[in-house]
């Protein structure tokens, strides 16, 4: 079957539909052959979910509260924000080179689409992304990810959806913004790491954890640089790109992650 | 006359018995035309309150008014002592020792002018109105309420304060936490508050009919008041009022009578006497039920005029006391209510054991209490079919549509069953089994018997009208009668003419005007110039014609009576047209002819004939009757003519089918002996080669004593015998006899036989139709009152109500509740079977940690949706075999819901199901990326909102609504897995032993339509309510509709070998524990 995002006509569906009823060609009743039936389908032969149609969103460091991301620390106490460092270096442990190192560099900034299985152990190739990436906020030049100073970084990562692929040409870019931004207040300045804050178009499509062991999602950081002391602020980030959506009614994590911030000093 | 004679009248079995105003006697006793009973009825009886409470309260008369007393302190005095001394008390009344003076003094009145208006209102409202109180209603509130809390709404209930429990722990944990509980609860709630108003309002529909039906056409009285005669109705009748009243009238009050003028009354329904009692305005004896100046409350006055005065009205009145007392006898539980309880308790018992099982698994799994409560939740609800109980209602309230069409209309819904499970029928004779009304049978003359057509067309008379005699006969015939037609009838059939006159002359005017044709026009041409009626002294009539023969100038005198009285007067006999000499050997053969037709419990009379000299009588002779100033000896014989009260011509056929379905049919009637067995053996009760122990005595020569009781069938017991009984004597013989007719009995006794019969651990079916028969009515498990002879006393006790009277329609009811027992059977199975499909979702769950495969909201929607019409549906299947040749069902042995029963369907195809249904979850989850090794102890990950990229078997990550969204598609898949297999297990519950395709798959078009709307409404609920996501439901992806397809088919493959191998092997291992 097609790919999920495809738009189809009724009676394009109905064919399908009929077809795959019964398919002539393979002798495939209801999608599966007769020998299959009795089990339930082994693998991923054919078709694809329709529940996962556009990624989630999620963010590091992930502290939770009644409703929600809910970050707040104090800038003079380090107690307060040693644990959210330490979420960060430990989520970060797994993009070290040495982690990666299965993993091949890209640079095409293109869907990196794989037919066969190329790589070692008839699998795919992977893309490396390695926290050094993400420059100022790969802990590695600042270890406290700039929660010292008061300009936090936060990691932005996008869901796996297999053969997902996030927008037509462009590559996907996160923006982060107060979620109830006043005209005449300031807008939130962010920096983004990479640079534009883009996850590269090289990390996909994905084809799974078996064809890609080694695949690891692609992050964005960002700085926030003038988030307000001692007040509580609403800041959403949201993954910019054709196919990825952030307007669902009812799940607050597809396509845009928000969460409450409040800095103390 | 002979014990054939008037005194076969049925005390039981007539109720009502209008003498009409113009029938100065009645002459051979009387049951009236059918046709004229019906007419009486509709505007004289039947729809008022006609008491009979006790018809042997105080029948001294006859020497055994005692023990027949003591029959009825049998009945009551258990229960309702205190209340009988009450009645003693009230019984005391001396009213009829008063003088005129006293009287008027004592109730303020006047014998000439009556009450004023004024005094008339102010008792009226001091007394209330002059009607019976019916019988107490239950609240109607009352009546709600125990639909709500009946059955499984308790459990219900409980789950629904369970839910409100756990959100109230969640909302006093974290004000923000969802309100899932508290919507499951309202929805639990609501649930059971849809159904119990349902099941309310079917009970009130069924209710309601029989409140139509029982309208009253008020009975109007004829008072003197302010000097004046007015016509008020009875019900505004007050104590002093002086009424009037006239043969035909039904006394609207106890009175006192002041002045009678050739009085009788019948009696029969308060004393059990069937002869007309004489009324007179002296005082006679000490007790009030005895003394001649009394008439009682909806006693019948048969002829002549009476003024008499109110001196009891309503309540008060003899007949309101015994008909409080009546309805003190409890109504015993019907047995498919009985049956439905052991349901609930069996589903209950295995909800609350699961239920409580899980939840101390689940606590000591480490759940969280308030997890565990709604786990707990989760299996009530799952275990609790509730749509069935509504499912039930339908069914039983679509059978009773059913029946009403065959002419049983049923009271309380629950019956519908009872009558199928009956084994024991105590059944009426008069109107129930017979015509009730008087055919003629045979007739004797040339020394011959002939047999006449007793069908109820009678149509077909075959005998040898060729012969003189029969001319002579048929013409005393003709002109010896008092009947006549009403007028206006002559497009109706003869039979359904209304007469005008006794039964016994209405028999004898149809029996002419079918053979003869215009009986009118024979009367004009043969003029009747004098005329002596029936009187008990004379024991004959006797009329003088002049004859249609313009050549012969002699007068015709016609005569007819008691066979032997009439033979008494004669000199000669008859003979092929010729008068012959009356000899020994004529005479032997009148007596031989007169035993044998008497002998059939026929009611003989004789005709003879005189044609008067014309020298003595000339054309002006004046006849004189009180001087009798003719010849009345030396006539001629004619002939003998027997008539009986035939039986119905289908309750023959309907008795053997009885037998054949094991129920035992049993005759109470007050009839004669005679009469009562001949009506037995040639209806079947008594069958034709079964013999009594006189039978046996007689055809031995021996004495009654020393016959071998063992050697005997049948018994014929009278209501003397039966007085003398021993409880034990009566068990013994309801056990020993197959064949019983108990005869001679007052409606008394029936509640006697009734409880005898349930000794024996019979469910009974007992017929009547006057208010004394309400406590056996009420007392049987189920009472069968006539729709057209009834009392309303008798149709307020009863279950049922025969709309034709007739006992074939009893078989076919009996046909109908077992048929909807084996449908309820089937019903139940079908239901039961999902939730074990149901359940195991919660138990995997709770023990493997999977994502949860189906929620409650869910399962209602397949309770109380998709499987409402297919359950329902069931009810419209046909009978497997024939139903009738099977015994009754054993009332502790052969239960609704048996092992057998539940074995199959939660442990077989319940398995199955759940089995498929979790098949269709399972690839729902891996199609969308979840393969069942990754889904065991997934739960708590699952269900924690805070991890939004849970990972998948292909390394997708899922956000927590993603999750969400598809375990509701999982839901709808487990949802549609079940839905679909239901449509194999609806199938397979067609039948329970024959193979589908014996049953036929398109005889029960209704079963297409469960299938249909299963389908229509999975569609709508996934499809058009799949965005609503209050309701859980998502958009399926077509091709998973048809994933439980195979599981369907192996469901119905497998039922179909099990009932092949039941039917190869029947008695087997197999046969016993797969058979349901």
């Amino acid at each position: 079957m097609a790919a999920l995002q495809e738009k189809k006509s009724c009676s394009q569906r109905m064919e399908e539909f009929q077809r795959y009823c019964w398919n002539p060609d393979t002798g495939q009743m209801l999608g599966r052959t007769l020998s299959r039936w009795g089990g339930y389908p082994r693998g991923r032969g054919r078709g694809f979910p329709r529940v996962l149609l556009s990624p989630g969103v999620t963010l590091r460091p992930d502290v939770y509260g009644d409703k929600g991301l809910d970050i707040s620390y104090n800038v003079s106490d380090n107690r307060t924000w040693v644990g959210l460092v330490h979420a960060l270096h430990g989520f970060l442990a797994g993009y070290s080179p040495e982690s990666q190192q299965d993993s091949i560099n890209c640079t095409s900034g293109k869907y990196f689409f794989q037919e066969g299985f190329a790589a070692p152990n008839h699998t795919k190739f992977s893309c490396k992304f390695t926290a050094d990436m993400l420059q100022n906020c790969s802990g590695l030049a600042d270890p406290n990810f700039g929660f010292a100073e008061g300009r936090p970084c936060f990691v932005i990562k996008m869901n796996r959806i297999v053969k997902f692929l996030p927008s037509n040409s462009t590559a996907p870019r996160v923006d982060c913004a107060f979620l109830d931004q006043h005209k005449d207040a300031r807008p939130l300045q962010v920096e983004y790491y990479p640079p534009n804050g883009t996850f590269s178009l090289h990390y996909f499509p994905y084809y799974g954890s078996k064809a890609q062991p080694h695949y690891s999602n692609p992050l964005v950081a960002a700085k926030l640089l003038n988030v307000p002391r001692n007040t509580e602020v609403l800041v959403v980030c949201k993954v910019l790109a054709d196919h990825v959506t952030f307007d669902s009614p009812h799940d607050p994590y597809e396509g845009k992650v928000e969460f409450k911030l409040k800095i103390q000093q | 006359m002979g014990q054939a004679g008037s005194d076969s009248e049925g005390g039981a079995g007539l109720r009502v018995k209008p003498a009409l105003p113009g029938t100065e006697g009645r002459q051979f006793g009387g049951r009236a035309a059918p046709k004229k009973w019906a007419r009486q009825r509709k505007t004289l009886e039947i729809y008022s309150v006609e008491l009979s409470g006790t018809k042997d309260i105080d029948q001294t008369d006859k020497g055994d008014g005692k023990e027949k007393y003591r029959g009825l302190k049998n009945c009551f005095e258990p229960k309702k002592n205190h209340q009988r001394e009450e009645l003693k008390k009230e019984l005391d009344l001396d009213d009829h020792k008063l003088s005129i003076k006293e009287l008027e003094e004592k109730y303020g009145t006047n014998f000439i002018t009556g009450l004023s208006s004024t005094q008339a209102a102010e008792l009226l409202a001091q007394n209330g109105p002059n009607a019976l109180t019916p019988p107490k209603e239950t609240p109607e509130i009352i009546k709600f309420l125990k639909q709500m809390v009946g059955g499984f709404s308790i459990l219900l209930w409980i789950g629904a304060i369970l839910c409100w429990i756990a959100y109230g722990i969640q909302y006093s944990m974290n004000k923000s936490s969802s309100l899932d509980n508290a919507y499951l609860g309202c929805v639990l709630a609501l649930v059971v508050i849809l159904t119990g108003i349902f099941a309310y309002y079917q009970e009130a529909k069924s209710t309601n009919i029989m409140a139509t039906f029982n309208k009253m056409i008020p009975q109007q009285a004829l008072v003197i008041r302010d000097s004046e005669k007015k016509t008020i109705p009875a019900e505004q009748l007050v104590v002093g009022d002086i009424v009037e009243i006239k043969g035909g009238d039904r006394i609207p009050a106890d009175i006192r009578l002041l002045s009678v003028q050739g009085c009788k009354v019948d009696n029969s329904s308060l004393t059990g006497e069937s002869e007309p009692q004489a009324r007179s305005s002296e005082f006679t004896h000490d007790n009030a039920l005895e003394t001649k100046n009394i008439g009682f409350y909806s006693t019948t006055c048969l002829e002549g005029t009476a003024t008499g005065m109110v001196i009891n009205t309503g309540d008060r009145t003899i007949i309101g006391q015994i008909a409080s007392l009546a309805s003190g006898v409890g109504n015993e539980k019907t047995p498919i209510a009985i049956e439905i309880e052991h349901f609930v308790h069996i589903v209950g018992g295995v909800a609350i054991s699961i239920g409580i099982l899980f939840f101390i698994i689940a606590v000591s799994l480490k759940y969280h209490v308030l997890d565990s409560i709604i786990f707990l939740i989760g299996i009530i609800v799952a275990n609790v079919p509730e749509g069935l109980l509504a499912t039930v209602t339908v069914t039983l309230s679509l059978t009773a549509k059913r029946m009403a069409k065959k002419n049983c209309l049923v009271k309380n819904l629950e019956a519908v069953e009872t009558l199928g499970s009956t084994s024991i029928i105590c059944s009426d004779k008069t109107g129930t089994l017979t015509q009730n009304r008087m055919t003629v049978a045979h007739l004797w003359f040339d020394n011959q018997i002939f047999i006449a057509d007793t069908s109820e067309d009678h149509s077909n008379q075959v005998f040898d009208q060729s012969s003189g005699t029969w001319a002579s006969l048929s013409k005393i015939i003709t002109l010896c009668n008092r009947a006549e037609f009403s007028p206006g009838q002559e497009n109706i059939p003869i039979m359904k003419r209304v007469v005008v006159g006794d039964a016994s002359e209405t028999a004898l005017l149809k029996f002419s005007e079918v053979i003869l044709g215009d009986v009118m026009e024979i009367r004009k041409r043969n003029h009747k110039v004098a005329e002596i009626p029936f009187n008990s002294t004379n024991k004959f009539q006797l009329s003088i014609h002049k004859t249609d023969d313009p050549n012969d100038k002699r007068f015709l005198m016609v005569m007819k009576g008691a066979p032997e009285r009439i033979l008494e007067k004669c000199s000669t006999i008859m003979v092929n047209g010729q008068e012959q000499p009356l000899d020994e050997t004529t005479a032997a053969a009148f007596h031989t002819a007169y035993m044998e037709l008497g002998g059939l419990g026929e009611r003989v009379l004789g005709f003879c004939h005189l044609y008067l000299p014309a020298d003595e009588f000339p054309e002006s002779y004046s006849f004189d009757v009180d001087t009798m100033n003719f010849p009345m000896s030396n006539l001629c014989f004619v002939g003998l003519l027997s008539m009986i009260d035939p039986p119905r011509s289908t309750v023959p056929d309907a008795v053997t089918k009885c037998r054949s379905a094991g129920i035992k049919v049993i005759m109470v009637t007050g009839d004669h002996p005679i009469t009562a067995k001949a009506i037995a053996k040639s209806v079947g009760i008594i069958s034709a080669n079964s013999e009594t122990v006189e039978d046996i005595a007689k055809r031995l020569h021996i004495a009654v004593e020393q016959v071998n009781k063992r050697d005997a069938k049948a018994a014929v017991v009278t209501g003397t015998e039966l007085k003398d009984m021993s409880p034990e004597q009566l068990d013994e013989l309801l056990t020993n006899y197959s064949e019983i007719v108990f005869a001679r009995t007052s409606p008394q006794q029936k509640l006697i036989i009734v409880e005898g019969c349930q000794r024996q651990n019979a469910v009974v079916a007992v017929t009547g139709d006057g208010v004394n028969d309400s406590p056996a009515l009420k007392k049987a498990d189920i009472g069968i009152a006539m729709g057209i002879a009834g009392s309303d006393a008798a149709k307020n006790a009863a279950d049922m109500v025969l709309l034709d009277d007739n006992f074939a329609s009893i078989v076919t009811g009996v046909e109908e509740g077992r048929l909807i027992f084996d449908n309820l059977k089937k019903t139940i199975a079908y239901t039961l079977t999902k939730n074990i499909a149901e359940l195991c979702p919660f138990l995997i769950y709770i023990i493997v940690g999977l994502p949860l495969p189906i929620g409650t909201i869910t399962i209602l929607f397949i309770d109380l949706g998709t499987d409402i019409i297919p359950s329902i549906a069931l009810a419209y299947e046909k009978a497997e075999s024939d139903i009738m040749n099977r015994k009754p069902r054993h009332k502790k042995k052969d239960r609704l819901v048996n092992q057998q029963l539940a074995i199959y369907s939660y442990l077989h195809i319940g398995l199955m199901q759940a089995v498929g249904a979790f098949v269709v979850y399972l690839t729902v989850y891996a199609q969308e990326g979840f393969q069942p090794g990754i889904l065991a102890n997934l739960r708590v990950e699952w269900e924690n909102d805070n991890v939004n990229d849970l990972e998948d078997s292909y390394g997708q990550q899922w956000t927590s609504y993603q999750r969400k969204y598809l375990e509701w598609t999982g839901y709808t898949a487990f949802f549609v897995g079940i839905m679909v297999q239901q449509i194999a297990d609806l199938l397979i519950r067609k039948t329970r032993r024959n193979s589908i395709f014996q049953q036929g798959f398109f005889r029960n078009k209704v079963i297409w339509l469960g299938i249909a709307s299963q389908i229509i409404i999975a569609l709508i609920l996934s499809y058009g309510l799949g965005s609503v996501t209050a309701l859980n439901f998502t958009m399926l992806r077509p091709q998973y509709w048809f994933v439980a397809v195979p599981y369907a088919i192996l469901i119905w493959v497998y039922d179909e070998v099990r009932k092949l191998f039941i039917r190869l092997y029947p008695g087997s291992w197999w046969d016993k524990n797969m058979y349901y």
